[in-house]
């Protein structure tokens, strides 16, 4: 054990003391930070502007009160999660703000308005803002309105007014928010309602779909009380009926339950996922370099004359372990650090998805499923390694086995984000080439004892053989140069029993 | 001379088809030089790898330090592999530490022994300087050091003059004695006679895997006949353990130059004594004792790759 410790120990200084560590250590919070960077602060603007034409002078008003409707509705959806977020409804219990409501109707919503909206609901909220909270923003607005750019005709009918558009539709609009697409204009006619008489619409080619059935639907919700209206009803009747609508409740989980709460709970098996993957690969290839140069530097059999050719072999695994858990420790640390030092979207998901982890078992079953997954990965590139005079003779095996598990694992982790009780990845939990990969990505749904036990101790048959196995080609394969790297060599020496 | 510290018995080593070292037999007694000559695959190597445990033979037995050959011995062994190489990025003293420390040294009595080390071997300067930047002299000492470092009662060094420059190669031979006079007990392969010559005490000749010659430089000599350069005015031919006499030419005054061939195993001594008994007249007498060189191509033949 102690040869061992003391070959993990040299290649564990050997590969912090290089430039290409500290690269790979810094390289993914960096990406990370900068892409959190980039979404905050370059994130596409999705506000586009329109310009709405009511010639008959009737209907303009109702959909500018839908489309204002609309918008108040996902302010106060994303205040109301503000304010649970924060635990801020004890400033004022009873508003509508302070009540989790999925889908709050236009009720509630005419009641957040006409209550001050947003502006009166921070005012409150204000004095009970707790330390490093951060100010609420709210959604931008999808739809600004504009008046038709000056020149372009809005008294000579639909087709004059269209053309005049066509050029000014191909760029950008001054609007209250800014320079915005001009997305989208809206021609009423004069007669609308009579038989023939049809709205216009022109786009900018981009499709605007919600803001089409919104005035669809606006248009068309007018007309039928007009027809009611024609049949004999009063204003008041066809009013109310134009404006029935069937009351619906949403009740969703309360924050911490639910299926949101499994989907919370697999965001760090699955990050571990990838961290296994991308660790174990990039310091697999450090453990063949090394073997390489060690073959090709000559100096193994000094090497081997003091120690025997199976403590260097688990010396070096513990070595580049201690590196890969090293480096997945300094992530996890980093992502820790963000999730409860910082705040926005990032920090909100990562919180509870560490506080999510509140089973020992699960984390025990995190740990050995990351090592053993590691384990089986490293032990293939040390026998490749062994095999190799040099990366280029190494590069035949690199890439089938990059494949062999680059391909299934990235299949896994798109399944395991849909749903990670499919057929395809609980029969990859029964592969032990691919049990650590599919069993963390299911770990966070749950999966059943008996499975866990059952593809645990295959997974430790398999590692064990593989070390074996492999062990007996990296022993065969130390101080021979020159041999072929074929598959058959590599059979040959795996079920050649050692000397 | 000590006991044996070294012990092959009728060891074998095959590849496949192919028979390396073919039943070695030889004992290297505790203290001195030992001389482990051969050429270009002799089996030199090979049998160095099998005393080390680095592979096993296929047959016979080795006894090293008193035991089996295993990893345990390390402590007590230095090791000089015939191919060298250090990590590259390892400073001259870690990189000696490190040995040491492989070879079950304590950390402490490893620095120290390392710094000791580079003293001595004039790499002050260097200590922690990485290896990949050595030149390959120096380069060397370094992996010299780390064979050294433990004070090992069998220094194993496998070509250790291959690749040095003729100062270095004194310097190499300097501390071959140091050690050897310190109680180590040096073996050295070599296909280079003239080192063998200067500092074995003992030798082993392989050629093909098979031993055919064990014992002192003398007594290798002896296996050859010894050569006369006589100059006399009468054939000597008829002296006691003469073969031969050819005249290499009149010299003046009447007096002949003659290449003589003894006997193997007799004395120049004898024929002297004998010359003096017989009133056989003399005016030059010169012993030709043949180098190891001559030895060897005698013993193994002229095929065998060797350097004189």
């Amino acid at each position: 054990m102690r040869a061992v410790l003391l070959v993990a120990a040299r290649e564990f200084r050997q590969i912090v003391s290089t430039r290409g560590f500290w690269v790979m250590l810094l390289v993914v919070p960096a990406a990370f930070a900068v892409s959190i960077f980039a979404s905050t602060f370059f994130a596409p603007q999705t506000t586009v502007a329109f310009t709405l034409v009511d010639a008959s002078g009737r209907y303009g008003p109702i959909i500018e009160r839908r489309l204002e409707l609309d918008y108040q509705r996902e302010v106060l959806r994303s205040l109301s999660t503000y304010v649970d977020r924060w635990k801020l409804a004890s400033a004022d219990p009873g508003a509508v703000w302070a009540q989790r409501d999925a889908w709050p109707g236009d009720a509630k919503v005419a009641r957040f308005i006409s209550g001050g909206g947003g502006t009166a609901a921070l005012r409150r909220l204000q004095p009970r803002l707790p330390e490093g909270a951060p100010a609420f923003k709210p959604p931008p607005r999808p739809y600004v309105e504009v008046a038709p750019p000056a020149g372009i005709p809005t008294s000579q009918g639909p087709d004059a007014f269209g053309r005049a558009l066509a050029v000014a539709m191909q760029g950008d609009v001054g609007t209250t928010a800014g320079k915005r697409p001009f997305a989208l204009a809206v021609y009423v006619p004069k007669d609308f309602g009579a038989p023939g008489a049809v709205v216009r619409i022109w786009t900018n080619g981009r499709p605007n779909g919600p803001l089409i059935d919104t005035i669809r639907e606006q248009l068309t919700a007018a007309l039928r009380h007009e027809a009611l209206q024609s049949a004999g009803l009063s204003t008041d009747a066809a009013g109310r009926i134009e404006t029935l609508s069937a009351p619906i409740l949403v009740t969703e989980p309360p924050p911490g339950a639910g299926r949101g709460v499994i989907v919370t709970r697999s965001i760090v098996p699955l990050a571990l996922v990838y961290l296994l993957l991308i660790a174990a690969i990039t310091t697999g290839q450090m453990l063949l370099q090394g073997v390489i140069e060690e073959r090709s530097n000559k100096l193994l059999e000094s090497v081997l004359a003091c120690i025997r050719p199976a403590d260097l072999m688990y010396g070096k695994l513990l070595g580049l372990g201690g590196v890969g858990l090293t480096v997945v420790a300094a992530w996890a640390a980093c992502a820790v650090a963000a999730a409860f030092s910082a705040s926005g979207m990032v920090s909100d998901l990562l919180r509870p998805s560490l506080v999510a982890l509140d089973q020992p078992w699960m984390v025990a079953a995190m740990i050995f499923y990351f090592l053993s997954g590691y384990v089986v990965i490293s032990m293939l590139f040390l026998a490749i390694g062994s095999l190799s005079d040099s990366m280029q003779d190494a590069q035949a095996y690199l890439m089938p086995v990059l494949l062999t598990f680059m391909i299934p694992v990235m299949l896994m982790l798109q399944a395991g984000l849909r749903s990670s009780d499919t057929l395809f990845i609980r029969v990859m939990s029964w592969i032990p080439l691919y049990t650590p990969f599919a069993m963390l990505a299911r770990l966070g749904t749950g999966v059943s004892l008996q499975e866990m036990l059952g593809s645990g101790w295959l997974l430790i048959a398999f590692v064990t053989l593989e070390l074996v196995l492999l062990g007996r080609v990296f022993r065969a394969s130390l101080l021979t140069t020159g041999q072929s790297a074929k598959p058959g060599v590599f059979l040959k020496l795996m079920f050649q029993p050692a000397e | 001379m000590g006991a044996s510290i070294l012990i092959l018995d009728k060891v074998a080593k095959r590849f496949g088809d192919f028979t390396a070292v073919d039943s070695l037999s030889f004992a290297v007694p505790e203290g001195g030089v030992f001389g482990f000559l051969g050429g270009n695959g002799a089996g030199k190597t090979t049998s160095l790898r099998m005393m080390l445990d680095i592979i096993r033979p296929s047959s016979g037995r080795i006894e090293i330090l008193g035991g089996a050959p295993a990893r345990e011995n390390a402590a007590e062994i230095g090791f000089l592999p015939e191919e060298r190489g250090l990590y590259r990025l390892m400073t001259v003293l870690d990189t000696i530490v490190y040995f040491a420390r492989l070879k079950r040294m304590g950390a402490a009595a490893a620095r120290k022994a390392a710094s000791g080390l580079i003293e001595r071997l004039g790499l002050g300067d260097k200590a922690n300087a990485p290896v990949g930047k050595l030149s390959k002299g120096l380069a060397q000492k370094v992996q010299l050091a780390t064979a050294m470092v433990n004070s090992p009662r069998l220094l194993l060094l496998d070509e250790p003059f291959s690749g040095l420059d003729p100062v270095n190669q004194g310097v190499l031979e300097d501390v071959i004695r140091e050690m050897a006079q310190g109680g180590s007990t040096v073996v050295f392969s070599t296909h280079v006679m003239q080192h063998a010559e200067r500092l074995c005490d003992r030798l082993l000749l392989l050629a093909r895997g098979r031993k055919v010659f064990e014992g002192t430089q003398d007594e290798a000599r002896a296996s050859l006949p010894a050569r006369l350069t006589l100059i006399s005015r009468t054939d000597p031919s008829g002296l006691p353990g003469v073969i031969s006499a050819a005249s290499l030419g009149p010299e003046q005054d009447g007096w002949t130059r003659f290449e003589v061939a003894l006997q193997p195993a007799a004395d120049p001594g004898a024929v002297l004594e004998a010359c003096t008994a017989q009133g056989f007249a003399l005016r030059g007498f010169d012993i030709h004792r043949p180098a190891l060189h001559e030895v060897f191509i005698h013993l193994v033949g002229a095929d065998q790759e060797i350097v004189r």
